[in-house]
C-alpha cells in the first residue's frame, strides 16, 4: 500500500475504486469521478452514513483513523483532499 | 451450537444477570469476555465457572465510565480475538434516593456508569462491526425507564437514555448489518434485589401478573435470542422481560 500512497495518480485511482466498491455505487464508475468533485451533497451526493462507511474503509486499507468529525469533513471534500489527508497521516510515512 | 466461536463481550459480567448471560453464552460454545469494576472475589469465581465451560474466556477489570479503561479493555480483547461479534452493555449501578437528597455525585456516578459506559463501550466496537458488516449490540435497560419509580430519578434517567441511545444507534448502523436492541428485565432475583425489605418484596410480587420475580435465566434467553441470527431483522427495539409488570 505504501507504493500506492507514494504515487498520487495511483492513490487517486485506488480511492475512486474504493468509494465505488465500498458504497456499491451503481450509476457511477471510478473513471466518472473527477478528483476535485465534492464527495457529498451537490457532488457525488453521498450522505453522512456513506461517510461512516468510508471512515471504516480508510482505516482498513490505510490504517489511518479519522476520530474527529471536522477532520473527516475536510478529508472528504474531494478525492484530492482525501489523498492529501492519507499521505499526511499514513502511519509508515511516504 | 448456534453461538460457536462467536466473540461476546459482557460488561459487568461477573455477577447477577451479566454472569448468567456469560455462562449461557459459554455453554452454547461462544468465546466470552467479561468485565468487572471492583469485586475481585466474584470475578475469580465467575472466571473459574467460565473456564469449566470454555477455554476461550477473558476476565478484564475496567471501569466502563473511563475512556482509557475501555480503550485498554478493547485492546486486550482484540489482541486475543481480532474482532467482536456481540457487545452486551450490562454494567450498571443504582444509588436510590429521593431527589431532594440526591447529591451531584449520586447523579453523576449513575449516569457515568450506566449511560456514558454504554456510549464508550459501543463506540469502541462499532468501527469493527461496520467493517465486518455484522454485529449485535444489546443494552440493558429497566422498567424504571418506562414507568418511572420514586427514589430512582438518576437511575431511570440513565436507563431512559439507554433506550433513546439504542434507537438512534440502531438507525445509524442498520444498513451495515449491525443491530442494536435493548432488553428490559423486570424484577429479577439478583444481588441487586436481595436488599429489598419484605414490604417492598410483597409489593412487587403483587404488581407482577406472573406472581414471581424473574430468574436471571429468563433474561439470558432474551439476550441470546437478540444476539442470534434469528433476530437479524430486529433493531432499535426494547424487549421487555418482566412477567407482565409494565
Amino acid at each position: 500500500m505504501k507504493e500506492v500512497v507514494k504515487n498520487s495518480e495511483a492513490l487517486y485511482d485506488f480511492l475512486k475504486k474504493m468509494i465505488v466498491e465500498t458504497l456499491k455505487l451503481e450509476d457511477i464508475s471510478p473513471d466518472d469521478i473527477d478528483i476535485d468533485t465534492p464527495l457529498f451533497r451537490e457532488g457525488l451526493g453521498l450522505d453522512s452514513l456513506d461517510a461512516l462507511e468510508l471512515v471504516v474503509a480508510i482505516e482498513k486499507h490505510f490504517n489511518v483513523i479519522i476520530e474527529d468529525e471536522n477532520v473527516g469533513k475536510k478529508a472528504f471534500e474531494s478525492i484530492r483532499a482525501l489523498a492529501n489527508f492519507i499521505k499526511e497521516e499514513y502511519p509508515q510515512g511516504v | 451450537m448456534e453461538y460457536r466461536d462467536k466473540r461476546v463481550v459482557i460488561t459487568g459480567g461477573t455477577r447477577g444477570l451479566g454472569k448468567t448471560m456469560a455462562l449461557s453464552f459459554a455453554r452454547e460454545g461462544a468465546r466470552v469476555a467479561v468485565t468487572y469494576s471492583s469485586d475481585d472475589r466474584s470475578a475469580a469465581e465467575t472466571e473459574m465457572e467460565l473456564r469449566s465451560l470454555t477455554e476461550e474466556c477473558l476476565l478484564i477489570k475496567a471501569d466502563v465510565s473511563i475512556r482509557s479503561d475501555v480503550d485498554a479493555m478493547i485492546r486486550e480483547i482484540l489482541h486475543h480475538w481480532a474482532y467482536v461479534d456481540v457487545l452486551i452493555n450490562n454494567a450498571g449501578i443504582i444509588r436510590d434516593k429521593l431527589l431532594v437528597f440526591l447529591n451531584e455525585d449520586d447523579w453523576d456516578r449513575v449516569l457515568d456508569v450506566n449511560l456514558k459506559g454504554t456510549y464508550l463501550c459501543s463506540r469502541s466496537v462499532v468501527r469493527l462491526m461496520i467493517g465486518r458488516k455484522f454485529g449485535r449490540i444489546i443494552n440493558v435497560t429497566s422498567p424504571s425507564a418506562l414507568t418511572g419509580r420514586p427514589y430512582q430519578t438518576n437511575y431511570s434517567a440513565s436507563k431512559g437514555g439507554i433506550i433513546s441511545f439504542t434507537k438512534s444507534l440502531a438507525r445509524e448502523l442498520a444498513r451495515f448489518g449491525v443491530t442494536v436492541n435493548a432488553v428490559c428485565p423486570g424484577v429479577i432475583a439478583t444481588p441487586m434485589t436481595e436488599h429489598l425489605d419484605d414490604k417492598t418484596r410483597d409489593e412487587f410480587l403483587r404488581m407482577i401478573p406472573m406472581g414471581r420475580f424473574g430468574d436471571p435465566g429468563d433474561v439470558a434467553e432474551a439476550v441470546l435470542f437478540l444476539a442470534s441470527e434469528r433476530a437479524r431483522y430486529i433493531t432499535g427495539q426494547v424487549l421487555v422481560v418482566d412477567g407482565g409488570l409494565t
